[in-house]
C-alpha cells in the first residue's frame, strides 16, 4: 500500500462532504431543489451575499433554520467523534477503543437522565450532561494515575468500571421515573443520540470546541505515531509521552463530552470511522486524522438523512445498523490478516 | 572527536524498590560495551535509566561532559538510539514509516520530513537490507525482518551511541550475527559507541571490547572479556560451572556451560579420593554436587581425573606427567588422607608408577580411616604389577573398615543415608 495520494483523497472527501450536505438539505417533505439549496446557502454567507441573492419565503426558512443547522451539527458531531475515536485508539494502541471508553457517554447519560427526571430546562440540560460526562472522565483519570504517570491499562479498566457504575445509576433513574412516557422517551432518545434539536446557537458553541480540539489532536499527531512503538521507545525517540497522553485524552474526552451534551450518545461513529479511514490512508496520524474527520462528517449526515427519511428515528440507531454490517465486513475481510 | 559516555555511581529503581546501586562505567565512541548478568540483575533497567525512561535516584550520566539527564528528550535522542528486545505494533505502519520515526527527534511539531530525513531513512534501510519491503506493513513482517526495521530506525536516528536491549535474543543465529556484525561495522566506520545487553555469553565474548557483569543490581566485574568471563565470576553470578576456552579460529573466548552448580547444603565431611585414568571423574563430581569437601591425589598432570579435579577446584596432589610418584608428593597425599573423614579408592589401573596410590589406601585403612572401594572391572584386570599388587590388595580388602561397591550410585546413596 502506497499512500502518496492522500492529498487527493482529502480533496475528494471534502467535495463529497459538501455534496452530501447539500443533497441532505434537499431531502424532506418540502420539495427544495439542489440548486435552490446552493443559492440559499450562498446568500447567507457574508461577502458572497453581495453577489448572490435568493428569494425570501418558506424554502429559505426551512433550509436556513431547520435543515442547515441540523446538517452542520451533524458534520461537527461526525468530525468530533471520529477524531476523538482516532485519538483514543492511538493512545490505547487498541483498535477497539472509542470516544466513550473513559466513561464520557455513561457519565453524560446519567446527567441527562437526572435532568430529564427533574425536568431541567432544555437550556441547562446539555450543561448538566457535559459536566457529568467530564466529571466521570476526571474520576477515571484520578484512578488511572500511577506514581504521577497515566497508566493506560489501569485507565482502560477504570473507564470500564465507571461506565458500568454510571450506566447502572442511569438504569436506576429510568426505573424510578414515572411511567410518564415523556421522560422515558427523552432518556431513550438521548441514549440513542439524535440531531433533532439542532439549532444555530448549538453550533456557535460546538464549532469552536471542535476546531480547537481537532487542531490539538492534529498537533500531537506525530507523537501519536511514535507512541505506537511503545511508550518506552517513544520516550527514547524524543516524545514527551506524558504530555502527549494528557493532551490527547483530555482533548478527545472534551470533544466527545461536548457532542454527547448536544446530540446524546451517537454510537459507533467514533469506533468505526477510524478503521475505514485507516483502510484508505494507513495508520499514519497526520493523514489519518483529517481523513477520519471528513469521513465522520459524511457518514453522520448520510445516517441522519436516512433517519429523517424514515420518520425521525434516532440517528444512533442508523449509525449502528449501518455501521455494524460494515464492521463485520471489515472483520471478514481482514480475518486472520495482520490487523486493522 | 571521540565522545565518552560516563556513568557515575548510578542508583535507580522502581517505586520504593532499588534495582541498581552505584553503577559506574564508561563507553567511548568506537567501542562495543557488553552488559551481562542473570535475569533480574538490572540490565534493562540500566538502559531505561540512562535513556530517561525511569528517573535516576542518584549519580549522574554524562556524555561529552554534559549531564544528559538535564538535556531535553529530543536532544538526548540525538545522542542515544535504542533497539528494544521486541516491538509490538498494532496498526499497519509501513516499514518506511517506522524507520522514519527515527527522525522524530529532528522534526519540529509541524515539520514534514525533508530530503535529508528521506536520505537518512533510505541509508539505514539499505544498511539493514530492509529497503525492499519499505512499503510493506510491519505487521506482515517476520520477527527477524521487523527487528531489522527497528535497527534501521535506530540507525536513522543517527545517534552517537546505540543501545541494544537484548535486541537479538529472539532472532535465529544468522540474524543475531548479522545485526551484531552490522553494529561492529558501524563502530569501526563511523565512530559510534554500542552498548549491548546480552544473554548469550558467547555473543558478548565475540563482539564486545569491554564487558560489565551485573549481579543483583551491582557491578560484579568489568573489563575485557578475558577479565570478566572467568569461571570464578560465572560460578559466583550465574551459579554455573562452565569451561572458558579460546576459540582457535579468531581467538575470541567461548563459554561452555557444563552444569548448574547444585546448591545442596554443604556437608562437614571431607572425602579423599584416590583415583586416576578417568576412573574417578564422575565420582569426584558427584561428591562435590552432594556437598562434600573433596580432595584427591596423587594424580599425574594431564590425567583426565586431574583435569576434572582442576575444573572442580579441588585440593589435589599432582605429579608431573607420566612420572612415578615421588617421596614428596606421596607425603602430601598422606597428609590429605589424614585430614579426610573418609577415603575412597577407584578401580584405576595399577602400574609401577602409581603402585604407591594403592599403598596409600592400605595406609588409610591401617590408620583407622573408613575406606570405600569402587570395583567395577575386577582387580586382576587392572593389576599390572603382578604379585606385589595382589598382596597389598588382599591386605586392604581384609580390613574390617573397608567396603567394596560396584557402582557410584550405590556409594552415593549409602553415603547420603549415612550407612558408610
Amino acid at each position: 500500500m502506497i499512500k502518496k495520494n492522500t492529498g487527493w483523497i482529502i480533496a475528494g472527501l471534502t467535495v463529497l462532504l459538501l455534496i452530501t450536505a447539500i443533497y441532505s438539505a434537499t431531502v424532506g417533505t418540502a420539495d427544495i431543489s439542489f440548486k435552490e439549496v446552493v443559492w440559499i446557502t450562498l446568500s447567507e454567507v457574508p461577502l458572497i451575499n453581495r453577489y448572490v441573492t435568493a428569494p425570501e419565503g418558506s424554502p429559505r426558512t426551512i433550509v436556513v433554520l431547520i435543515r442547515l443547522p441540523r446538517i452542520v451539527l451533524g458534520i461537527i458531531a461526525g468530525i468530533s467523534l471520529s477524531v476523538s475515536g482516532t485519538s483514543m485508539q492511538g493512545i490505547f494502541k487498541n483498535p477497539m477503543a472509542s470516544p466513550f471508553i473513559l466513561g464520557v457517554s455513561a457519565g453524560g447519560g446519567l446527567g441527562a437522565a437526572v435532568g430529564f427526571f427533574l425536568g431541567v430546562s432544555f437550556f441547562y440540560l446539555p450543561l448538566l450532561a457535559f459536566l457529568t460526562a467530564l466529571g466521570t472522565v476526571f474520576l477515571v483519570f484520578a484512578l488511572g494515575r500511577v506514581r504521577g504517570k497515566t497508566d493506560v491499562a489501569t485507565l482502560l479498566l477504570a473507564g470500564l468500571a465507571m461506565n458500568f457504575l454510571m450506566s447502572g445509576l442511569t438504569s436506576y433513574i429510568r426505573y424510578m421515573s414515572p411511567p410518564d412516557k415523556m421522560v422515558q422517551m427523552q432518556i431513550l432518545s438521548f441514549m440513542l443520540g439524535n440531531l433533532n434539536e439542532a439549532a444555530w446557537n448549538q453550533i456557535y458553541i460546538t464549532l469552536p470546541i471542535m476546531i480547537v480540539g481537532v487542531a490539538l489532536v492534529f498537533a500531537y499527531s506525530r507523537d501519536l505515531n511514535v507512541i505506537q512503538m511503545g511508550e518506552g521507545s517513544a520516550l527514547q525517540l524524543g516524545v514527551d509521552v506524558e504530555t502527549t497522553k494528557f493532551v490527547q485524552l483530555v482533548t478527545s474526552s472534551l470533544l466527545a463530552a461536548t457532542m454527547v451534551a448536544f446530540t446524546g450518545i451517537i454510537g459507533f461513529v467514533g469506533l468505526m470511522i477510524p478503521h475505514g479511514a485507516r483502510l484508505m490512508v494507513g495508520p499514519e496520524h497526520k493523514r489519518l486524522i483529517p481523513t477520519a474527520a471528513l469521513m465522520g462528517g459524511i457518514f453522520l449526515i448520510l445516517c441522519d438523512t436516512i433517519s429523517r427519511m424514515m420518520g425521525e428515528i434516532p440517528v444512533g440507531i442508523i449509525t449502528v445498523l449501518l455501521g455494524s454490517p460494515f464492521f463485520i465486513y471489515l472483520l471478514i475481510r481482514n480475518r486472520g490478516d495482520t490487523g486493522w | 572527536m571521540v565522545g565518552i559516555l560516563e556513568v557515575k555511581e548510578l542508583t535507580t529503581g522502581y517505586g520504593e524498590k532499588e534495582v541498581l546501586k552505584n553503577i559506574s562505567f564508561d563507553l567511548k565512541d568506537g567501542e562495543v560495551l557488553g552488559i551481562i548478568g542473570p535475569n533480574g540483575s538490572g540490565k534493562s533497567t540500566l538502559i531505561k535509566a540512562i535513556t530517561g525512561v525511569i528517573p535516576i535516584w542518584s549519580g549522574e550520566v554524562n556524555y561529552d561532559k554534559k549531564n544528559i539527564d538535564e538535556l531535553h528528550r529530543r536532544e538526548r535522542a540525538h545522542i542515544i538510539g535504542v533497539v528494544p528486545q521486541d516491538t509490538f505494533i498494532n496498526f499497519p505502519f509501513t516499514s518506511w514509516e517506522v524507520v522514519m520515526m527515527g527522525r522524530n527527534p529532528y522534526l519540529g511539531r509541524f515539520e514534514n520530513p525533508k530530503k535529508e530525513d528521506d536520505l537518512a531513512v533510505k541509508k539505514a534501510m539499505e544498511a539493514t537490507k530492509t529497503l525492499r519491503f519499505k512499503d510493506q506493513s510491519v505487521r506482515e513482517l517476520s520477527g527477524g525482518e521487523l527487528q531489522r526495521v527497528v535497527v534501521a530506525r535506530a540507525l536513522a536516528q543517527e545517534p552517537n551511541l546505540i543501545f541494544l536491549d537484548e535486541a537479538t535474543s529472539h532472532l535465529d543465529i544468522g540474524h543475531k550475527l548479522e545485526i551484531m556484525d552490522l553494529m561492529k561495522d558501524r563502530v569501526k566506520q563511523r565512530d559510534v559507541g554500542v552498548l549491548s545487553i546480552h544473554h548469550n555469553l558467547n555473543l558478548a565474548a565475540r563482539y564486545c571490547d569491554k564487558i560489565v557483569l551485573l549481579d543483583e543490581g551491582k557491578v560484579h566485574a568489568k573489563g575485557s572479556p578475558k577479565e570478566v568471563l572467568t569461571r570464578a565470576h560465572l560460578r559466583a553470578v550465574y551459579g554455573i560451572e562452565a569451561e572458558v576456552d579460546k576459540n582457535p579460529r579468531d581467538g575470541s573466548l567461548y563459554v561452555t556451560p557444563i552444569k548448574r552448580k547444585v546448591m545442596k547444603e554443604d556437608k562437614e565431611e571431607v572425602v579423599h579420593v584416590v583415583c586416576g585414568g578417568g576412573t574417578g571423574g564422575t565420582l569426584l563430581k558427584e561428591l562435590v554436587e552432594h556437598g562434600y569437601e573433596v580432595t584427591t591425589g596423587v594424580l599425574n598432570v594431564m590425567d583426565s581425573d586431574q583435569k576434572m579435579a582442576d575444573f572442580l577446584d579441588l585440593r589435589c596432589v599432582t605429579e608431573a606427567p607420566f612420572s612415578s610418584i615421588s617421596e614428596k608428593t606421596k607425603s602430601e597425599n598422606l597428609k590429605l588422607i589424614k585430614e579426610a573423614d573418609l577415603v575412597m579408592g577407584t578401580d584405576f589401573a595399577i602400574g609401577p608408577g602409581n603402585l604407591d596410590n594403592l599403598k596409600d589406601l592400605l595406609y588409610a585403612a591401617e590408620s583407622g580411616k573408613k575406606v570405600v572401594l569402587l570395583e567395577r572391572t575386577g582387580f586382576q584386570k587392572r593389576n599390572h604389577v603382578g604379585s606385589k599388587g595382589d598382596k597389598i590388595y588382599r591386605e586392604l580388602t581384609a580390613k574390617s573398615d573397608v567396603k567394596i561397591f560396584t557402582g557410584i550410585e550405590e556409594i552415593m546413596r549409602k553415603l547420603d543415608e549415612g550407612n558408610i
